[in-house]
Protein backbone atom coordinates (compact mmCIF):
# COMPACT_ATOMS: atom_id res chain seq x y z
CA UNK A 1 0.00 0.00 0.00
CA UNK A 2 1.92 2.22 -0.29
CA UNK A 3 2.96 4.89 2.50
CA UNK A 4 6.10 6.74 1.60
CA UNK A 5 6.17 8.78 4.99
CA UNK A 6 9.70 9.17 6.73
CA UNK A 7 9.95 7.18 9.38
CA UNK A 8 13.06 8.92 11.24
CA UNK A 9 10.83 11.10 12.71
CA UNK A 10 8.27 8.80 14.70
CA UNK A 11 8.89 8.78 17.93
CA UNK A 12 9.55 4.70 18.60
CA UNK A 13 6.78 3.12 21.56
CA UNK A 14 7.92 4.20 24.81
CA UNK A 15 8.04 0.72 26.45
CA UNK A 16 8.97 -2.84 25.40
CA UNK A 17 5.74 -3.82 24.01
CA UNK A 18 4.04 -7.33 24.97
CA UNK A 19 5.18 -10.55 23.28
CA UNK A 20 2.79 -12.09 20.54
CA UNK A 21 2.17 -15.51 22.25
CA UNK A 22 0.99 -17.49 18.78
CA UNK A 23 -0.60 -19.73 20.99
CA UNK A 24 -3.53 -17.28 21.71
CA UNK A 25 -4.69 -17.71 18.31
CA UNK A 26 -3.89 -21.62 17.88
CA UNK A 27 -5.79 -23.40 15.44
CA UNK A 28 -7.46 -20.48 14.05
CA UNK A 29 -7.48 -19.51 10.49
CA UNK A 30 -6.47 -16.15 9.01
CA UNK A 31 -7.09 -14.30 5.57
CA UNK A 32 -5.18 -11.33 4.82
CA UNK A 33 -7.14 -9.48 2.21
CA UNK A 34 -4.34 -6.87 0.99
CA UNK A 35 -1.16 -7.73 1.71
CA UNK A 36 2.21 -7.23 -0.90
CA UNK A 37 3.86 -10.59 -0.72
CA UNK A 38 6.29 -9.34 -4.14
CA UNK A 39 8.03 -7.52 -1.06
CA UNK A 40 8.55 -9.65 1.20
CA UNK A 41 11.07 -12.68 2.31
CA UNK A 42 10.56 -16.27 2.64
CA UNK A 43 10.33 -15.85 6.44
CA UNK A 44 7.55 -13.88 6.29
CA UNK A 45 5.70 -16.37 4.67
CA UNK A 46 6.58 -19.29 6.78
CA UNK A 47 5.77 -16.88 9.81
CA UNK A 48 2.07 -16.26 7.85
CA UNK A 49 2.15 -19.79 8.00
CA UNK A 50 2.94 -20.64 10.87
CA UNK A 51 0.22 -18.04 12.71
CA UNK A 52 -2.54 -19.64 10.75
CA UNK A 53 -2.59 -17.36 7.40
CA UNK A 54 -4.15 -19.94 4.83
CA UNK A 55 -5.14 -17.30 2.53
CA UNK A 56 -4.09 -13.86 0.91
CA UNK A 57 -4.85 -11.11 -1.57
CA UNK A 58 -1.77 -9.11 -3.14
CA UNK A 59 -3.24 -5.80 -4.63
CA UNK A 60 -1.30 -4.45 -7.94
CA UNK A 61 0.29 -1.59 -6.62
CA UNK A 62 3.26 0.67 -7.57
CA UNK A 63 6.69 -0.35 -6.24
CA UNK A 64 8.11 2.31 -4.39
CA UNK A 65 9.38 4.60 -7.27
CA UNK A 66 7.14 5.04 -10.88
CA UNK A 67 7.46 2.53 -13.69
CA UNK A 68 8.68 3.88 -16.90
CA UNK A 69 7.28 1.69 -19.47
CA UNK A 70 4.50 -0.34 -20.04
CA UNK A 71 6.77 -3.79 -19.78
CA UNK A 72 7.68 -3.40 -16.69
CA UNK A 73 3.68 -3.64 -15.27
CA UNK A 74 3.31 -6.60 -17.97
CA UNK A 75 5.77 -8.18 -15.88
CA UNK A 76 4.78 -6.81 -12.53
CA UNK A 77 1.00 -7.77 -13.34
CA UNK A 78 2.30 -11.82 -14.69
CA UNK A 79 4.87 -12.13 -11.70
CA UNK A 80 1.64 -11.39 -9.22
CA UNK A 81 -0.12 -14.06 -10.84
CA UNK A 82 2.91 -16.45 -11.97
CA UNK A 83 5.95 -16.38 -9.44
CA UNK A 84 4.34 -14.75 -6.28
CA UNK A 85 1.30 -17.43 -6.87
CA UNK A 86 3.53 -20.06 -6.74
CA UNK A 87 5.99 -18.88 -3.95
CA UNK A 88 3.16 -18.40 -1.91
CA UNK A 89 1.61 -21.86 -2.56
CA UNK A 90 5.35 -23.74 -1.87
CA UNK A 91 3.88 -22.52 2.20
CA UNK A 92 0.69 -23.77 1.79
CA UNK A 93 -0.89 -20.14 1.69
CA UNK A 94 -3.43 -19.65 -1.03
CA UNK A 95 -2.23 -16.27 -3.15
CA UNK A 96 -5.03 -14.47 -4.90
CA UNK A 97 -4.57 -10.74 -6.25
CA UNK A 98 -6.37 -7.69 -7.20
CA UNK A 99 -5.13 -6.46 -10.75
CA UNK A 100 -5.28 -2.44 -11.30
CA UNK A 101 -3.38 1.12 -12.15
CA UNK A 102 -2.60 2.68 -8.60
CA UNK A 103 -3.41 6.32 -7.85
CA UNK A 104 -0.18 7.47 -7.98
CA UNK A 105 0.91 6.05 -11.90
CA UNK A 106 -2.47 7.02 -12.86
CA UNK A 107 -0.97 10.76 -13.14
CA UNK A 108 2.03 9.84 -15.96
CA UNK A 109 -1.24 9.58 -19.11
CA UNK A 110 0.69 8.42 -21.56
CA UNK A 111 2.05 4.99 -19.85
CA UNK A 112 -1.72 5.15 -18.03
CA UNK A 113 -3.25 4.81 -21.67
CA UNK A 114 -0.98 1.75 -22.31
CA UNK A 115 -1.68 -0.13 -19.23
CA UNK A 116 -5.61 0.28 -19.18
CA UNK A 117 -5.03 -1.82 -22.96
CA UNK A 118 -3.42 -4.32 -21.25
CA UNK A 119 -5.50 -4.47 -18.28
CA UNK A 120 -8.20 -6.99 -19.93
CA UNK A 121 -5.26 -9.44 -20.68
CA UNK A 122 -5.13 -9.86 -16.36
CA UNK A 123 -8.36 -9.46 -15.03
CA UNK A 124 -10.32 -12.44 -16.39
CA UNK A 125 -7.54 -14.60 -15.41
CA UNK A 126 -8.07 -17.30 -12.39
CA UNK A 127 -7.56 -16.17 -9.04
CA UNK A 128 -8.10 -12.55 -10.09
CA UNK A 129 -10.31 -11.74 -7.52
CA UNK A 130 -11.18 -7.50 -7.78
CA UNK A 131 -9.72 -4.69 -9.95
CA UNK A 132 -7.22 -2.69 -6.93
CA UNK A 133 -5.73 -1.29 -5.45
CA UNK A 134 -7.46 2.20 -7.29
CA UNK A 135 -8.59 5.40 -6.48
CA UNK A 136 -6.71 8.52 -5.13
CA UNK A 137 -3.67 9.71 -3.81
CA UNK A 138 -3.30 13.71 -4.49
CA UNK A 139 -6.83 13.42 -6.13
CA UNK A 140 -5.80 14.87 -9.35
CA UNK A 141 -7.98 15.21 -12.20
CA UNK A 142 -6.18 11.83 -14.02
CA UNK A 143 -6.43 9.86 -10.91
CA UNK A 144 -9.95 10.50 -10.74
CA UNK A 145 -9.88 9.72 -14.96
CA UNK A 146 -8.28 6.42 -14.20
CA UNK A 147 -10.33 5.21 -11.35
CA UNK A 148 -13.61 6.02 -13.68
CA UNK A 149 -12.63 3.66 -15.98
CA UNK A 150 -11.29 0.94 -14.18
CA UNK A 151 -14.87 0.90 -12.11
CA UNK A 152 -16.32 0.36 -15.67
CA UNK A 153 -13.86 -2.52 -16.46
CA UNK A 154 -14.79 -3.82 -12.42
CA UNK A 155 -18.16 -3.94 -13.83
CA UNK A 156 -17.80 -5.30 -17.27
CA UNK A 157 -16.05 -8.24 -15.58
CA UNK A 158 -18.35 -8.55 -13.05
CA UNK A 159 -15.26 -8.13 -10.56
CA UNK A 160 -15.81 -6.48 -6.93
CA UNK A 161 -13.34 -3.29 -6.08
CA UNK A 162 -10.67 -2.42 -3.75
CA UNK A 163 -10.66 1.25 -2.94
CA UNK A 164 -7.22 2.59 -1.75
CA UNK A 165 -8.39 5.97 0.52
CA UNK A 166 -5.93 9.07 0.22
CA UNK A 167 -3.75 9.82 3.66
CA UNK A 168 -3.76 13.48 3.12
CA UNK A 169 -7.14 14.56 3.12
CA UNK A 170 -8.76 11.71 3.69
CA UNK A 171 -12.19 11.89 4.95
CA UNK A 172 -13.03 13.90 1.48
CA UNK A 173 -11.12 11.68 -0.49
CA UNK A 174 -13.01 8.55 0.94
CA UNK A 175 -16.23 10.19 0.08
CA UNK A 176 -15.39 11.20 -3.24
CA UNK A 177 -14.33 7.74 -3.69
CA UNK A 178 -17.40 6.13 -2.66
CA UNK A 179 -19.70 9.03 -4.21
CA UNK A 180 -18.04 7.68 -7.91
CA UNK A 181 -18.34 4.38 -7.45
CA UNK A 182 -22.03 5.14 -6.81
CA UNK A 183 -22.56 7.43 -9.85
CA UNK A 184 -21.17 4.57 -12.04
CA UNK A 185 -24.21 1.90 -11.05
CA UNK A 186 -21.62 -0.10 -8.87
CA UNK A 187 -23.46 -2.29 -5.86
CA UNK A 188 -21.45 -0.82 -2.70
CA UNK A 189 -21.29 -4.13 -1.64
CA UNK A 190 -19.08 -5.18 -3.97
CA UNK A 191 -16.93 -2.30 -3.28
CA UNK A 192 -14.31 -2.73 -0.43
CA UNK A 193 -12.90 0.80 0.38
CA UNK A 194 -9.47 0.40 2.18
CA UNK A 195 -7.54 2.22 4.56
CA UNK A 196 -10.63 3.13 6.78
CA UNK A 197 -10.19 4.93 10.50
CA UNK A 198 -12.46 6.00 13.14
CA UNK A 199 -13.16 8.99 10.98
CA UNK A 200 -14.27 7.40 8.01
CA UNK A 201 -15.82 4.21 8.74
CA UNK A 202 -19.22 5.16 10.17
CA UNK A 203 -19.83 6.74 6.94
CA UNK A 204 -18.74 3.81 4.83
CA UNK A 205 -20.65 1.20 6.69
CA UNK A 206 -24.37 3.83 6.42
CA UNK A 207 -23.89 3.47 2.88
CA UNK A 208 -23.58 -0.16 2.16
CA UNK A 209 -19.74 -0.34 1.27
CA UNK A 210 -17.55 -2.88 2.74
CA UNK A 211 -15.11 -1.43 5.05
CA UNK A 212 -11.25 -2.42 5.77
CA UNK A 213 -8.75 -1.60 7.85
CA UNK A 214 -5.12 -1.69 7.55
CA UNK A 215 -2.82 -2.65 10.52
CA UNK A 216 0.26 -0.64 9.95
CA UNK A 217 2.88 1.13 12.31
CA UNK A 218 2.72 4.80 12.46
CA UNK A 219 0.42 6.15 9.87
CA UNK A 220 -2.20 3.53 9.70
CA UNK A 221 -4.14 2.19 12.50
CA UNK A 222 -2.63 0.37 15.17
CA UNK A 223 -4.44 -2.53 16.68
CA UNK A 224 -5.49 -1.32 20.15
CA UNK A 225 -7.50 1.57 17.89
CA UNK A 226 -8.75 -2.30 16.25
CA UNK A 227 -10.26 -3.61 19.03
CA UNK A 228 -12.28 -0.39 19.77
CA UNK A 229 -13.81 0.17 16.25
CA UNK A 230 -14.90 -3.32 16.85
CA UNK A 231 -16.06 -2.77 20.09
CA UNK A 232 -18.09 0.21 18.83
CA UNK A 233 -19.06 -0.84 15.24
CA UNK A 234 -19.36 -4.78 15.84
CA UNK A 235 -17.97 -7.26 12.90
CA UNK A 236 -20.52 -6.55 10.27
CA UNK A 237 -18.79 -5.49 6.35
CA UNK A 238 -15.67 -5.11 8.35
CA UNK A 239 -12.53 -6.66 7.50
CA UNK A 240 -8.56 -5.83 8.36
CA UNK A 241 -5.77 -6.36 6.80
CA UNK A 242 -1.53 -5.90 7.42
CA UNK A 243 -0.91 -4.08 3.55
CA UNK A 244 2.62 -5.03 4.71
CA UNK A 245 5.30 -3.78 1.82
CA UNK A 246 8.54 -2.49 1.64
CA UNK A 247 8.12 -0.02 4.54
CA UNK A 248 7.92 -0.95 8.30
CA UNK A 249 5.13 -3.16 8.31
CA UNK A 250 3.86 -6.10 9.47
CA UNK A 251 2.73 -9.36 7.68
CA UNK A 252 1.11 -10.97 11.10
CA UNK A 253 -0.96 -7.85 11.92
CA UNK A 254 -3.97 -10.02 11.16
CA UNK A 255 -3.19 -12.43 13.63
CA UNK A 256 -1.73 -10.18 16.31
CA UNK A 257 -4.64 -8.30 15.87
CA UNK A 258 -6.91 -11.52 16.37
CA UNK A 259 -5.19 -12.23 19.35
CA UNK A 260 -5.31 -8.62 20.67
CA UNK A 261 -8.89 -8.90 20.27
CA UNK A 262 -9.19 -12.06 22.47
CA UNK A 263 -7.38 -10.83 24.92
CA UNK A 264 -9.84 -7.95 25.37
CA UNK A 265 -12.81 -10.16 25.38
CA UNK A 266 -14.04 -9.47 21.49
CA UNK A 267 -16.11 -12.84 20.38
CA UNK A 268 -14.53 -15.76 18.60
CA UNK A 269 -17.47 -15.18 16.21
CA UNK A 270 -16.71 -11.60 15.95
CA UNK A 271 -13.03 -11.92 15.45
CA UNK A 272 -13.45 -15.10 12.95
CA UNK A 273 -15.81 -12.44 11.31
CA UNK A 274 -13.12 -9.76 10.69
CA UNK A 275 -10.25 -11.53 10.22
CA UNK A 276 -11.46 -14.37 7.71
CA UNK A 277 -14.92 -14.86 7.21
CA UNK A 278 -16.07 -11.22 5.88
CA UNK A 279 -13.09 -10.63 3.36
CA UNK A 280 -14.02 -14.21 2.00
CA UNK A 281 -17.41 -12.91 1.47
CA UNK A 282 -16.86 -9.63 -0.01
CA UNK A 283 -13.63 -10.96 -2.56
CA UNK A 284 -15.67 -14.15 -3.53
CA UNK A 285 -18.61 -12.42 -5.50
CA UNK A 286 -15.17 -12.76 -8.29
CA UNK A 287 -16.40 -16.06 -8.44
CA UNK A 288 -12.79 -17.02 -7.87
CA UNK A 289 -12.44 -18.23 -4.36
CA UNK A 290 -12.84 -21.86 -3.12
CA UNK A 291 -11.93 -22.35 0.09
CA UNK A 292 -11.29 -25.52 -0.27
CA UNK A 293 -8.36 -24.65 -2.15
CA UNK A 294 -6.80 -23.11 1.12
CA UNK A 295 -4.01 -24.65 3.06
CA UNK A 296 -3.70 -27.56 1.07
CA UNK A 297 -0.13 -28.31 1.15
CA UNK A 298 0.08 -27.36 4.79
CA UNK A 299 -0.28 -30.61 6.16
CA UNK A 300 2.43 -31.73 3.81
CA UNK A 301 5.13 -29.80 5.65
CA UNK A 302 5.60 -32.57 8.32
CA UNK A 303 6.77 -35.15 6.09
CA UNK A 304 8.88 -33.23 4.19
CA UNK A 305 11.33 -32.29 7.36
CA UNK A 306 14.69 -33.72 7.09
CA UNK A 307 14.37 -35.04 3.31
CA UNK A 308 15.57 -34.05 0.07
CA UNK A 309 12.14 -35.65 -1.66
CA UNK A 310 10.01 -32.84 -2.73
CA UNK A 311 6.84 -32.77 -4.28
CA UNK A 312 4.38 -30.45 -5.71
CA UNK A 313 7.20 -27.70 -5.04
CA UNK A 314 6.33 -27.83 -1.53
CA UNK A 315 9.58 -26.19 0.39
CA UNK A 316 11.21 -27.71 3.33
CA UNK A 317 11.67 -26.39 6.24
CA UNK A 318 14.90 -24.63 7.25
CA UNK A 319 15.68 -24.60 11.15
CA UNK A 320 16.10 -21.20 11.81
CA UNK A 321 17.24 -22.29 15.39
CA UNK A 322 20.34 -23.93 14.12
CA UNK A 323 23.60 -22.83 13.49
CA UNK A 324 24.30 -25.61 10.67
CA UNK A 325 23.06 -24.73 7.12
CA UNK A 326 22.76 -27.88 5.08
CA UNK B 1 3.09 -26.10 -40.82
CA UNK B 2 1.53 -29.01 -38.97
CA UNK B 3 3.45 -32.60 -38.56
CA UNK B 4 0.41 -34.20 -38.09
CA UNK B 5 -3.73 -34.58 -39.39
CA UNK B 6 -4.61 -31.57 -37.41
CA UNK B 7 -8.47 -32.08 -38.86
CA UNK B 8 -7.93 -35.81 -36.65
CA UNK B 9 -6.64 -34.17 -33.75
CA UNK B 10 -8.94 -31.40 -33.49
CA UNK B 11 -11.93 -34.12 -33.61
CA UNK B 12 -10.83 -36.08 -31.39
CA UNK B 13 -10.30 -33.38 -28.57
CA UNK B 14 -13.39 -32.15 -29.58
CA UNK B 15 -15.58 -35.73 -28.55
CA UNK B 16 -13.05 -36.20 -25.29
CA UNK B 17 -14.12 -32.26 -24.12
CA UNK B 18 -17.80 -32.72 -24.78
CA UNK B 19 -17.50 -36.05 -23.01
CA UNK B 20 -16.15 -34.24 -20.19
CA UNK B 21 -17.82 -30.49 -19.56
CA UNK B 22 -21.22 -29.20 -19.83
CA UNK B 23 -23.22 -28.72 -22.67
CA UNK B 24 -23.05 -24.58 -22.41
CA UNK B 25 -19.56 -25.02 -21.74
CA UNK B 26 -18.90 -27.16 -24.85
CA UNK B 27 -21.40 -24.64 -26.49
CA UNK B 28 -19.50 -21.62 -25.97
CA UNK B 29 -15.90 -23.23 -26.70
CA UNK B 30 -17.07 -24.46 -30.33
CA UNK B 31 -17.14 -21.24 -30.87
CA UNK B 32 -13.87 -20.21 -29.78
CA UNK B 33 -10.69 -19.83 -31.64
CA UNK B 34 -10.37 -17.14 -34.07
CA UNK B 35 -7.15 -15.07 -33.91
CA UNK B 36 -8.25 -12.43 -36.15
CA UNK B 37 -9.82 -11.34 -33.04
CA UNK B 38 -6.97 -11.20 -30.00
CA UNK B 39 -8.92 -9.67 -27.48
CA UNK B 40 -11.73 -12.43 -27.47
CA UNK B 41 -8.84 -14.95 -28.22
CA UNK B 42 -7.24 -13.83 -25.09
CA UNK B 43 -10.03 -13.82 -23.22
CA UNK B 44 -11.02 -17.31 -23.93
CA UNK B 45 -7.79 -18.69 -23.04
CA UNK B 46 -7.80 -16.77 -19.74
CA UNK B 47 -11.65 -17.69 -18.68
CA UNK B 48 -11.40 -21.13 -20.08
CA UNK B 49 -11.49 -22.38 -15.92
CA UNK B 50 -14.98 -20.53 -15.65
CA UNK B 51 -16.17 -22.27 -18.51
CA UNK B 52 -15.07 -25.60 -18.54
CA UNK B 53 -14.55 -26.26 -14.49
CA UNK B 54 -11.39 -27.75 -13.13
CA UNK B 55 -12.23 -31.72 -13.10
CA UNK B 56 -9.79 -34.06 -14.11
CA UNK B 57 -10.76 -35.29 -17.56
CA UNK B 58 -11.66 -39.45 -17.98
CA UNK B 59 -10.22 -40.54 -21.31
CA UNK B 60 -10.76 -44.28 -22.71
CA UNK B 61 -8.20 -46.40 -23.46
CA UNK B 62 -9.30 -46.01 -27.08
CA UNK B 63 -9.58 -42.34 -27.29
CA UNK B 64 -6.04 -42.33 -26.18
CA UNK B 65 -4.85 -45.18 -28.86
CA UNK B 66 -6.14 -43.18 -31.35
CA UNK B 67 -4.40 -40.11 -29.78
CA UNK B 68 -1.14 -41.48 -30.09
CA UNK B 69 -1.66 -42.33 -33.62
CA UNK B 70 -2.42 -39.21 -34.68
CA UNK B 71 -0.03 -37.88 -32.61
CA UNK B 72 2.78 -40.14 -31.64
CA UNK B 73 4.06 -39.44 -27.79
CA UNK B 74 1.03 -36.60 -27.20
CA UNK B 75 -0.94 -37.69 -24.29
CA UNK B 76 -4.10 -35.81 -22.20
CA UNK B 77 -4.41 -38.38 -19.55
CA UNK B 78 -4.72 -37.06 -16.02
CA UNK B 79 -5.40 -33.25 -17.50
CA UNK B 80 -7.98 -30.67 -16.11
CA UNK B 81 -10.87 -29.90 -17.93
CA UNK B 82 -9.57 -26.12 -18.67
CA UNK B 83 -5.76 -27.30 -19.30
CA UNK B 84 -7.68 -29.25 -22.47
CA UNK B 85 -9.73 -26.69 -23.20
CA UNK B 86 -6.74 -24.08 -23.67
CA UNK B 87 -5.10 -26.73 -26.05
CA UNK B 88 -8.73 -27.39 -27.81
CA UNK B 89 -8.46 -23.64 -28.09
CA UNK B 90 -4.96 -23.29 -29.22
CA UNK B 91 -5.59 -26.45 -31.56
CA UNK B 92 -8.57 -24.09 -33.47
CA UNK B 93 -6.58 -21.00 -34.15
CA UNK B 94 -5.67 -20.48 -37.87
CA UNK B 95 -2.22 -20.88 -38.45
CA UNK B 96 -2.06 -19.58 -42.38
CA UNK B 97 -0.56 -16.50 -40.98
CA UNK B 98 2.76 -17.27 -39.73
CA UNK B 99 3.63 -13.95 -38.22
CA UNK B 100 -0.03 -13.13 -36.40
CA UNK B 101 -0.03 -17.33 -35.11
CA UNK B 102 2.97 -16.93 -33.83
CA UNK B 103 2.81 -13.23 -31.90
CA UNK B 104 -0.72 -13.87 -30.71
CA UNK B 105 0.81 -17.56 -28.71
CA UNK B 106 3.75 -15.98 -27.81
CA UNK B 107 1.57 -12.87 -26.40
CA UNK B 108 -0.07 -15.69 -23.98
CA UNK B 109 2.75 -16.81 -22.85
CA UNK B 110 4.08 -13.42 -21.61
CA UNK B 111 1.28 -12.30 -19.81
CA UNK B 112 0.55 -16.11 -18.38
CA UNK B 113 -0.22 -17.07 -14.69
CA UNK B 114 0.68 -20.71 -13.67
CA UNK B 115 -2.23 -22.61 -15.03
CA UNK B 116 -2.16 -20.86 -18.14
CA UNK B 117 1.65 -21.89 -18.54
CA UNK B 118 1.13 -25.32 -18.09
CA UNK B 119 -1.52 -25.95 -20.37
CA UNK B 120 0.95 -23.38 -23.18
CA UNK B 121 3.68 -25.35 -22.71
CA UNK B 122 1.63 -29.03 -22.66
CA UNK B 123 0.41 -27.79 -26.15
CA UNK B 124 3.82 -27.50 -27.55
CA UNK B 125 3.52 -30.87 -29.32
CA UNK B 126 0.10 -29.53 -31.14
CA UNK B 127 1.42 -26.51 -32.51
CA UNK B 128 1.95 -25.27 -35.97
CA UNK B 129 5.55 -24.54 -36.76
CA UNK B 130 7.20 -26.85 -34.26
CA UNK B 131 10.87 -25.53 -34.94
CA UNK B 132 9.63 -21.90 -33.85
CA UNK B 133 8.99 -23.08 -30.35
CA UNK B 134 12.36 -24.14 -29.20
CA UNK B 135 13.82 -21.14 -27.56
CA UNK B 136 10.49 -20.96 -25.94
CA UNK B 137 10.79 -23.77 -24.70
CA UNK B 138 14.35 -23.84 -23.47
CA UNK B 139 12.81 -20.74 -21.58
CA UNK B 140 10.50 -22.30 -19.46
CA UNK B 141 12.82 -24.96 -18.79
CA UNK B 142 14.52 -22.10 -16.84
CA UNK B 143 11.13 -21.75 -14.60
CA UNK B 144 10.90 -22.46 -11.63
CA UNK B 145 7.60 -23.25 -10.84
CA UNK B 146 7.11 -27.20 -10.35
CA UNK B 147 3.95 -27.33 -12.28
CA UNK B 148 5.54 -25.70 -15.39
CA UNK B 149 8.16 -27.73 -15.49
CA UNK B 150 6.69 -31.35 -15.01
CA UNK B 151 4.52 -30.04 -18.19
CA UNK B 152 7.50 -29.48 -20.27
CA UNK B 153 9.27 -32.86 -18.85
CA UNK B 154 6.67 -35.26 -18.13
CA UNK B 155 4.91 -37.17 -21.53
CA UNK B 156 5.48 -34.20 -23.56
CA UNK B 157 7.24 -35.12 -26.76
CA UNK B 158 8.47 -31.90 -27.62
CA UNK B 159 11.46 -31.36 -25.79
CA UNK B 160 13.06 -34.87 -27.32
CA UNK B 161 11.85 -34.05 -30.67
CA UNK B 162 13.27 -30.37 -30.69
CA UNK B 163 15.73 -29.42 -28.67
CA UNK B 164 19.83 -29.05 -29.33
CA UNK B 165 22.10 -31.24 -27.38
CA UNK B 166 22.61 -28.52 -25.19
CA UNK B 167 19.20 -27.49 -24.06
CA UNK B 168 18.06 -31.57 -24.10
CA UNK B 169 21.01 -31.94 -21.14
CA UNK B 170 19.59 -28.75 -19.41
CA UNK B 171 16.53 -30.09 -19.32
CA UNK B 172 17.81 -33.40 -18.00
CA UNK B 173 20.09 -31.39 -15.45
CA UNK B 174 17.13 -29.14 -14.33
CA UNK B 175 14.79 -32.58 -13.53
CA UNK B 176 17.70 -33.66 -11.35
CA UNK B 177 17.93 -30.30 -9.38
CA UNK B 178 14.35 -29.99 -8.93
CA UNK B 179 13.60 -33.77 -8.11
CA UNK B 180 11.73 -34.61 -11.16
CA UNK B 181 10.93 -38.76 -11.93
CA UNK B 182 13.16 -38.95 -14.48
CA UNK B 183 11.64 -41.71 -16.13
CA UNK B 184 8.88 -39.91 -17.00
CA UNK B 185 10.52 -37.48 -19.40
CA UNK B 186 9.87 -38.62 -23.09
CA UNK B 187 12.84 -39.42 -24.91
CA UNK B 188 14.94 -40.05 -22.25
CA UNK B 189 17.35 -42.85 -23.82
CA UNK B 190 17.06 -41.99 -26.98
CA UNK B 191 18.38 -38.42 -26.83
CA UNK B 192 21.02 -39.68 -23.89
CA UNK B 193 24.46 -38.33 -25.42
CA UNK B 194 28.11 -38.88 -24.11
CA UNK B 195 28.17 -35.00 -22.95
CA UNK B 196 25.69 -35.73 -20.82
CA UNK B 197 27.10 -38.33 -19.45
CA UNK B 198 30.11 -36.26 -18.67
CA UNK B 199 28.14 -33.70 -17.09
CA UNK B 200 26.14 -36.04 -14.98
CA UNK B 201 29.36 -37.55 -13.97
CA UNK B 202 30.91 -34.36 -13.04
CA UNK B 203 27.29 -33.66 -10.93
CA UNK B 204 27.87 -37.08 -8.77
CA UNK B 205 31.60 -35.88 -8.26
CA UNK B 206 30.53 -32.74 -6.47
CA UNK B 207 27.61 -33.92 -4.63
CA UNK B 208 29.84 -37.26 -3.19
CA UNK B 209 32.08 -34.47 -1.87
CA UNK B 210 29.02 -32.38 -0.40
CA UNK B 211 28.11 -35.58 1.41
CA UNK B 212 24.95 -35.55 -0.72
CA UNK B 213 23.25 -38.34 -2.59
CA UNK B 214 22.38 -38.81 -6.16
CA UNK B 215 19.26 -40.44 -7.96
CA UNK B 216 20.03 -44.07 -9.53
CA UNK B 217 19.01 -43.22 -12.93
CA UNK B 218 22.19 -40.58 -13.07
CA UNK B 219 24.24 -43.75 -13.44
CA UNK B 220 22.15 -45.26 -15.67
CA UNK B 221 22.20 -42.30 -18.37
CA UNK B 222 26.02 -42.05 -17.55
CA UNK B 223 26.91 -45.52 -17.99
CA UNK B 224 26.67 -46.01 -21.79
CA UNK B 225 29.36 -43.33 -21.77
CA UNK B 226 31.77 -43.72 -19.55
CA UNK B 227 34.62 -46.24 -18.14
CA UNK B 228 32.80 -48.95 -16.23
CA UNK B 229 36.07 -48.61 -13.45
CA UNK B 230 35.25 -45.07 -13.54
CA UNK B 231 31.49 -45.14 -12.80
CA UNK B 232 32.51 -47.94 -10.07
CA UNK B 233 34.96 -45.51 -8.47
CA UNK B 234 32.68 -42.24 -8.23
CA UNK B 235 29.97 -44.78 -6.86
CA UNK B 236 31.80 -45.64 -3.89
CA UNK B 237 31.76 -42.11 -2.44
CA UNK B 238 28.17 -42.62 -1.78
CA UNK B 239 28.73 -46.06 0.01
CA UNK B 240 28.48 -44.38 3.09
CA UNK B 241 25.73 -42.39 2.45
ZN1 LIG C 1 -1.43 -1.60 -0.67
Amino acid sequence: MCCSHSFEDKPLPGQKPEAFDITAVKGMKFFDPHVHMTSRTTDDYQAMADAGVVALIEPAFWLGQPRTGIDSFRDYYSSLVGWERFRSSQFGIKHYCTIGLNSREANNEALAEQVMEILPLFVYKDGVVGVGEIGFDDQTAAEEKYYRLQLDLAKEAGLPVQVHTPHRDKKHGTQRSMDIALEHCLDPYTVIIDHNNEETVKEVLDRGFWAAFTIYPFTKMGNQRMVEVVKQYGSERIMINSAADWGISDPLAVPKTAALMKLNGISAEDIELVTYRNAITAFAQSGQIDEADFGVNIDQSAKFEGNSILRGGQQPRVDKSSIIIS
Amino acid sequence: MFGYDTEALRNLLATIIQNNIKPDAWAWLSNQGDITNTATFNAAFAMMPRKTGKAVITITPEQAQELNTIRPGFTIEDWTADRLGRVYLLSQANATDKERYFAVIENLFLAAEMNELVALYSALPVLAYADQWVKRCAEGIRSNIGSVLEAIMYHNPYPAENLSEAAWNQLVMKAIFTDKQLTLITGLNERNNPELARILMDFARERGAAGRSVVPELWHLASPFTDAGIVNAVKQQYTTI
